[in-house]
């Protein structure tokens, strides 16, 4: 037996056995799923009949059963599972709640709270105001240990294939912090500006946001980081790392994988070298036409690479990528990507003015641009994501009198940026879709004929790809001056000599674990392995290369490196959480009218401004709670952060287990009359409670529709409970107490306002209650006998309250208030029951947990040897709870005696 | 200059002293105080971070003292002490000063000398630190026995469950067989079970413990000793029986109200208080009859000698919780015996608490009619004919004034203290205003009393039912248990001691003490007094009273009290 006593749930009735417990000699195990003990009574204000200050009260008790010797706490850990044994003993199946903070190491300090950027609803002073995704509950919370709230990743991020944090920047740069977002940004890449521009953006398709107005503009969001910062800082803050590896490590090609793996190669201090057979670095970025993304921001991030002390031998073929090692690089990683157009089965092609789309970007990138004023330019094929367009809008810059471009398949498959077609055809092209050529004819006057056929549009095979369709009818021919073809690329085969030849392969073979090819300490990524693909995924198999060739070079393992991510979180839970939500529409994408963007090659895109991108950034929901944006890790003085924690199950063997799991309050807006959700002047009483409480939010009472003092308050009774509308013919003990109570309280915190409490009857029974009930009385606190039928909202926020005024002659009375408070009931918490497999621990008909002989024993469940204290086996105040938990105590420590007898 | 090390703390209690005293005013008034060597605020200084804080600073400063300016000591002296021994500073090294009930929240309104205030009372705390002794607790082992006082089902429940820990029981019950009201009880809320079944179990399950000895007609007539070590006297018929305990339960349970004569009629044939009417069902097998006469309409009226509604001259102004639902059950009880009964209930509040509210539900179901009273205008009770005509003003249909002609009136009587008060004369527990015995604190230590070791259960503490009563037995055996089972007790080293050269054994003390902790020895060739260092309270009754100055209490010496006085008098500006 690893404890005698399992106590689940540390509240007060939690506290109290456990005490009890640890007093009379057992070693008790405490399990709360919170982080910090103390239930809800310590988020009370004071308590009825004595009017202590529950935090006065409590916090002792949380002190002392936290540091009591025979008591063994764990805060954020839910009991997965419990189940008996033959012996008569409890195995338990702990769920160890990843906090993400070295318990051991926190101090309290709560500097990560202050760092950290995301605000969601605060539950322990019931979403009246914000707490940060990293926090401490309150300020007596026992432990005083911060936790990092995750429900996992949120989707932007996990869809990244390039692993960049994007719910942190996004949430960076909510926060104003525009130079934070983009380092974050460059903790995963080294191409935020070309990212921000050109990147497909799958986190954008995954958005929960799109759900509701759309989704965030995350890419654009990007590119404002990046474009703030370069404008900041012309040249890279950082410089070469301080560690230094021995390792030489060769790259062959300069496009987004290459440089990639480069970058985070050289981060990790080994010295990195370059090899690109064309004049300039960038590989394929080099050919997205300037108006998408400015040569200078391409040559601002790499300068991110090169500022790492990377060295780019540009000009430098590499033929055979393996004998590198023999000049000394201890690891090559070949990205040499797919530089080559590849000609279609089609006649005609080799033609004159029948061109490669690549080799025509090339050219139009070149001093030497083509000159095509006048002519008449036909672009066949889509491409690589729409490389087709680039190819039309280019030739449409260059003075074309018409660009037609056929694409056999439909719209949707064109291109990934679906706004890229519309760019194209307001500056001038002509886009036919489903139409492909049969056949090119040379018309003698270097113009080439174009005769095509329609295309049918194809089926959806199982996957919902649709397949190429056949060939349909002939379509009328088109007279060109130049063919563009953008069909294909293909590797420059001729480099892969030696080990690396592959006979009658297209592209390069590697292990996909490892990234490693057959040729030990050679590697290889990029579009030479996967075949095209885009400009972020490339960015991920750098990544990826530059941990394999570490690990490689280390010497450990060759595992796979996978970005350890926790699972995405369910955009409906999100968006569930969230009860309400504000109307955000998005941001225009904003872009140069077409005649002047036809005139020149300069960006078609405008950027935001900062305004724009923090109000867009603002529509963040915050999925996964804390979004990675990693300030909490530098703000931490004591380095107790670690994101990388998980979520640990652990087993133990208990003697005897007491459920303490406690109550629910009933949900107010359930009681739809009485306006709860839809009047922000009415609140429940558990609010009430904390704006009265010491830790209270504004510090004092305000309603919160307008933040103004009340007047004139109001407490309905028997919210939720004596009522058979809501499922619930219970009366729940202790609202008429609190409401007692609070009026008192309210008397005292604005002792010009007039409360008034609507009753059924005031139930008064405990010792000292009738007492305190008088003194309310005498207070002048008013009593309503007279139940509320419903609550309409006037003017000026205030409420109207219809009512039978049974003292008043029965009549239906109305009276206005400026804030109503909802007492409302206690509902059983049913994960108890759950507790146990099999469903032995049986519930009462109200689904409290069941007392099997409450005469003898009170707190005696259907499984011998459990026990229930407190709120989980009926509600109750808190002397009822503490006798009723020592009853629980005395009989589990008897259970534990007959054990180990 | 003081050779002292002390850390002083201020604390904000979250704005509770904050809000009107300028701590950090405060801190840096007394930052420069001789022998202060840590000056802090903290914003909750008995939460776990500020006490990890105060640990670190006592071992890393090396503190040999400790001043927090909180709360007042009944909340957090012993935390505060705690946390000196966790880092190992001796718990009487510490000081505390209220800053809260004696001084922000007195003082609301004048935020500046609240202020003042406060640095003068820290100053004074200061004083008291640099002259504290280290002390030892006064360790005494206990006897593994409990007496429980009082057979009923509280009694009797609490005996098994200490019997079960293994503790040795002994129960004194003062009448001729244990069980008390429970077993004179037929079928009892809420689960309909035969109260006397119920005692009759507990008794056989007793009948075979070796551990537990049941005393009827017995009763306590002397108590000595102390917490864990207690020597008892039972008077047993006539006999004398000393026994040795560790601690003592009592559970004597409640009397029934007993209504003044002409009060709602009570005295006239036919009026009933609630256990004579619960006696009559329990009695009935068939349709009611009362004195030979069929029962066709009762009248029931609700909280007779409760909540101040009483002829008597000095009425209980509780509520006393147990009447409304015993009234509900009883009204269903009586319908099942005679279905075609007419039931009225005249009522102010209907307080059928929590699952209770079921049992309203179901005498409701079962036809009974309720009307509501105001308590400045109770029901008229009037004998007519043989049958009784009830008269009320009813606020559920307004005011209407209405006649209710009936066979019986049930008046629902509460639950009253135990008028016999030899036992509070043995114990010496203290009583709350309702008469019943008092608890340390109504919220958090229900079961315990100012007399350590001495535990109060079931309707004893206050009117509850029988459920309940078990619940609070259990709960006072937890905690007799956990004095118990761990073989000794620790107590207060805070008690006073003589001077023996000083005294003359002149017995002035004697008579101060409330504890009976002073007596007379001979040392060497003089009579002196001697304090019991197990029964002191450290009250200090006593040392006002030695003419020759021969008494003082530890914690608290005269040199002590003197500085905090110089100390607070002093004038630093």
């Amino acid at each position: 037996m690893d404890y005698d006593v399992l106590v689940v749930g540390g509240g007060i009735a939690g506290m109290e056995s456990a005490l009890t417990l640890g007093d009379m000699g057992y070693s008790v195990l405490l399990a709360e799923k919170e982080p910090t003990i103390g239930g809800k009574m310590i988020l009370l204000s004071k308590v009825f009949p004595t009017l202590d200050c529950a935090s006065c009260i409590a916090t002792p008790k949380m002190a002392s059963t936290f540091h009591h010797p025979q008591v063994t706490c764990m805060t954020y850990t839910r009991v997965k599972n419990i189940s008996k044994t033959a012996r008569g003993t409890f195995q338990v199946a702990l769920d160890r709640q990843a906090t993400h903070v070295d318990l051991d190491k926190c101090t309290g300090c709560q500097k990560c709270e202050l760092a950290c950027t995301v605000a969601v609803p605060d539950q322990f002073n019931f979403d009246m105001v914000a707490r940060r995704a990293a926090y401490i509950p309150f300020p007596q919370a026992v432990p005083k240990k911060a936790v990092i709230e995750r429900h996992g990743t949120s989707p932007c991020s996990l869809a990244c294939p390039a692993g960049v944090k994007a719910h942190g920047y996004v949430s960076l740069i909510r926060a104003g912090m525009f130079d934070e977002a983009l380092e974050l940004i460059l903790e995963a890449v080294p191409f935020p500006g070309a990212l921000g521009r050109i990147c497909y953006a799958p986190c954008e398709g995954v958005c929960t946001r799109a759900e509701l107005e759309g989704a965030l503009p995350i890419r654009k969001l990007k590119r404002f980081a990046a474009d703030h910062y370069y404008q900041k800082h012309p040249k890279p803050k950082h410089g070469p790392p301080k560690k230094k590896q021995i390792e030489r490590v060769a790259v062959v090609g300069s496009g987004p994988a290459g440089l990639t793996a480069a970058y985070h190669l050289a981060r990790r201090g080994y010295s990195v070298t370059v090899f690109e057979a064309a004049e300039k670095p960038g590989g394929m970025l080099r050919l997205v036409p300037t108006f998408r993304l400015p040569p200078e921001v391409l040559d601002r991030d790499i300068a991110n690479v090169t500022a790492l002390g990377v060295e780019i031998r540009t000009g430098e073929r590499v033929e055979d990528p393996a004998a590198l090692r023999l000049k000394g690089f201890k690891a090559i990683f070949v990205a040499a990507g797919l530089p080559k157009d590849r000609k279609p089965a089609l006649e005609g092609t080799d033609l004159a003015n029948v061109v490669g789309a690549l080799g025509f970007l090339r050219q139009a990138g070149s001093r030497e641009r083509p000159k095509l004023e006048g002519k008449t330019v036909a672009v066949v094929g889509g491409g690589r994501h729409g490389i087709a367009l680039d190819c039309a809008r280019t030739a449409c810059r260059l003075g074309a009198k018409q660009v037609v471009l056929q694409f056999r398949r439909s719209r949707e498959e064109l291109c990934i940026f679906e706004s890229a077609i519309d760019d194209a055809i307001e500056e001038g092209v002509t886009i036919q879709f489903h139409r492909a050529p049969a056949r090119l004819v040379g018309l003698g006057d270097k113009r080439v004929r174009v005769e095509s056929r329609e295309m049918l549009a194809g089926k959806r095979d199982v996957s919902g790809r649709i397949l190429p369709g056949s060939a349909g009818k002939a379509a009328e021919a088109l007279d060109a001056d130049l063919v563009v073809l953008a069909v294909d690329q293909g590797a420059d085969l001729g480099q892969l000599k030696g080990e690396l030849q592959t006979a009658g392969m297209k592209t390069l073979a590697v292990d996909p674990r490892t990234l490693e090819t057959r040729v030990p300490g050679v590697f290889a990524g990029g579009d030479v392995v996967s075949g095209p693909s885009s400009l972020v995924e490339a960015i991920g198999t750098g990544t990826r290369a530059a941990a394999c060739i570490d690990r490689f070079l280390r010497g450990t393992e060759r595992t796979p490196v996978e970005l350890p991510a926790l699972p995405a979180v369910d955009p409906k839970s999100v968006l569930q959480r969230q009860a309400r939500y504000s109307r955000l529409p998005p941001a225009e994408r904003g872009k140069r009218p077409a005649e002047q963007r036809r005139a020149d090659f300069q960006e078609v895109e405008t950027g935001f401004d900062e305004a724009a991108a923090r109000q867009s950034a603002a529509r963040c929901l915050d999925c996964g709670g804390c979004c990675e944006c990693h300030q909490c890790i530098a703000a931490c003085p004591a380095d107790a952060i670690d994101l990388g924690m998980r979520d640990r199950e652990k087993m133990v063997e208990v003697g005897s287990v007491v459920v303490s799991t406690g109550f629910r309050l009933f949900d107010a807006g359930l009681k739809v009359l009485y306006g709860h959700g839809r009047f922000p002047n009415v609140i429940d009483a558990m609010q009430m409670d904390r704006l009265l409480s010491p830790t209270r939010p504004y510090n004092t009472v305000l309603r919160p529709s307008d933040g103004k003092m009340p007047d004139s308050i109001a407490y309905i009774l028997c919210t939720g409970s004596r009522d058979c509308q809501v499922d619930n013919p219970l009366c729940s003990r202790v609202c008429c107490m609190y409401s007692v109570k609070q009026a008192q309280l309210l008397m005292g915190a604005l002792p010009m306002a007039d409360v008034s409490i609507y009753y059924i009857d005031i139930r008064a029974f405990g010792k000292g209650f009738e007492e305190f009930y008088e003194q309310a009385k005498a207070m002048s606190v008013r009593f309503v006998k007279g139940k509320v039928a419903r609550v309409e909202e006037g003017e000026d926020g205030k409420l109207i309250l219809h009512y039978e005024d049974i003292a008043g002659g029965g009549k239906l009375a109305r009276a206005e208030h400026d804030l109503v408070v909802l007492s409302v009931g206690l509902l059983p918490n049913q994960e108890a029951l759950g507790l146990f497999s099999g469903g032995v621990l049986k519930p009462d008909p109200h689904h409290y947990v069941h007392e099997v002989d409450e005469d003898h024993s009170p707190a005696r469940t259907s499984i011998d040897g459990v026990y229930v204290a407190g709120a989980s086996a009926a509600a109750m105040d808190i002397p009822d709870t503490i006798l009723h938990s020592g009853a629980a105590a005395a009989l589990s420590a008897a259970y534990v005696e007959r054990l180990k007898r | 200059m003081s050779a002292r090390r002390i850390g002083v703390y201020i604390c904000y209690c979250g704005g509770n002293i904050s809000d009107y005293v300028d701590c950090e005013k405060v801190r840096n008034a007394i930052a420069g105080e001789e022998g202060v060597v840590v000056a802090k605020t903290t914003m909750f200084a008995c939460s776990d971070a500020s006490q990890q804080e105060i640990i670190e600073d006592i071992q890393q400063q090396k503190l040999d003292g400790m001043v927090v300016a909180s709360c007042s000591p009944t909340l957090h002296l012993f935390t505060f002490r705690g946390v000196a021994n966790r880092a190992g500073l001796n718990p009487y090294l510490y000081v505390q000063v209220n800053l809260r009930e004696q001084c922000s929240w007195a003082h609301t309104d004048v935020p500046a000398q609240a202020t003042e205030k406060a640095v003068h009372l820290v100053r004074a705390g200061i004083a008291k630190a640099r002259l504290t002794e280290s002390l030892d607790k006064i360790r005494i082992d206990t006897v593994p026995r409990a007496l429980v006082v009082g057979g009923g089902i509280a009694g009797l429940r609490a005996a098994l469950a200490l019997s079960d820990l293994g503790i040795s029981v002994f129960v004194a019950e003062k009448s001729e067989k244990v069980g008390g009201w429970v077993a004179e009880m037929g079928r009892m809320y809420p689960h309909e079970r035969r109260g006397s079944d119920l005692i009759a179990k507990l008794v056989e399950e007793i009948g075979a413990r070796e551990n537990i000895k049941v005393f009827t007609h017995a009763e306590l007539t002397a108590k000595s000793g102390s917490v864990g070590d207690f020597s008892v006297q039972l008077s047993v018929a006539d006999q004398t029986i000393p026994l040795n305990v560790g601690t003592i339960v009592v559970t004597t349970g409640f009397g029934s109200y007993e209504p003044a004569p002409g009060e709602f009629g009570y005295g006239t044939e036919g009026v009933l208080t609630l256990p004579e009417f619960k006696r009559l069902l329990d009695e009935s097998k068939g349709p009611l009859v009362y004195r030979g006469k069929p029962v066709n309409s009762i009248v029931y009226v609700y909280c007779v000698g409760s909540r101040g509604s009483s002829k008597k001259e000095k009425p209980n102004t509780y509520c006393s919780r147990y009447c409304c639902n015993a009234a509900m059950h009883a009204s269903s009880v009586a319908h099942d015996l005679s279905p075609s009964l007419h039931q009225f209930h005249l009522f102010r509040d209907i307080r059928t608490y929590g699952k209770y509210e079921l049992l309203y539900e179901e005498a409701r179901s079962k036809g009974a009619v309720f009307l509501k009273f105001d308590e400045q205008q109770p029901p008229e009770v009037e004998k007519v004919d043989g049958h009784f005509r009830v008269q009320l003003k009813d606020q559920l249909t307004f005011g209407d004034e209405i006649q209710i002609e009936s066979d019986l009136v049930v008046l629902v009587t509460g639950m009253e203290a135990r008028a016999d008060k030899s036992l509070n004369d043995v114990l010496k527990l203290p009583l709350g205003l309702d008469n019943f015995f008092k608890e340390i604190h109504p919220k958090l230590r229900p079961v315990e009393t100012v007399i350590d070791g001495v535990f109060i259960a079931g309707a004893a503490q206050a009117p509850r039912n029988s459920a309940e009563s078990v619940a609070s037995a259990l709960a006072a055996t937890a905690k007799s248990a956990a004095l118990l089972k761990k073989g000794y007790v620790e107590l207060e080293p805070l008690v006073a001691v003589v001077d023996t050269e000083a005294c003359t054994w002149c017995s002035e003390c004697v008579c101060t003490c409330p504890y009976a902790a002073i007596e007379k020895v001979t040392a060497g060739s003089k009579e002196v007094a001697q304090i019991n260092s197990a029964l002191c309270k450290g009250c200090g009754c006593c040392v006002p009273a030695c003419p020759k100055g021969a008494l003082g209490v530890k914690g608290y010496t005269d040199r002590q009290i003197r500085a905090m006085i110089d100390a607070m008098g002093a004038s630093h500006e």
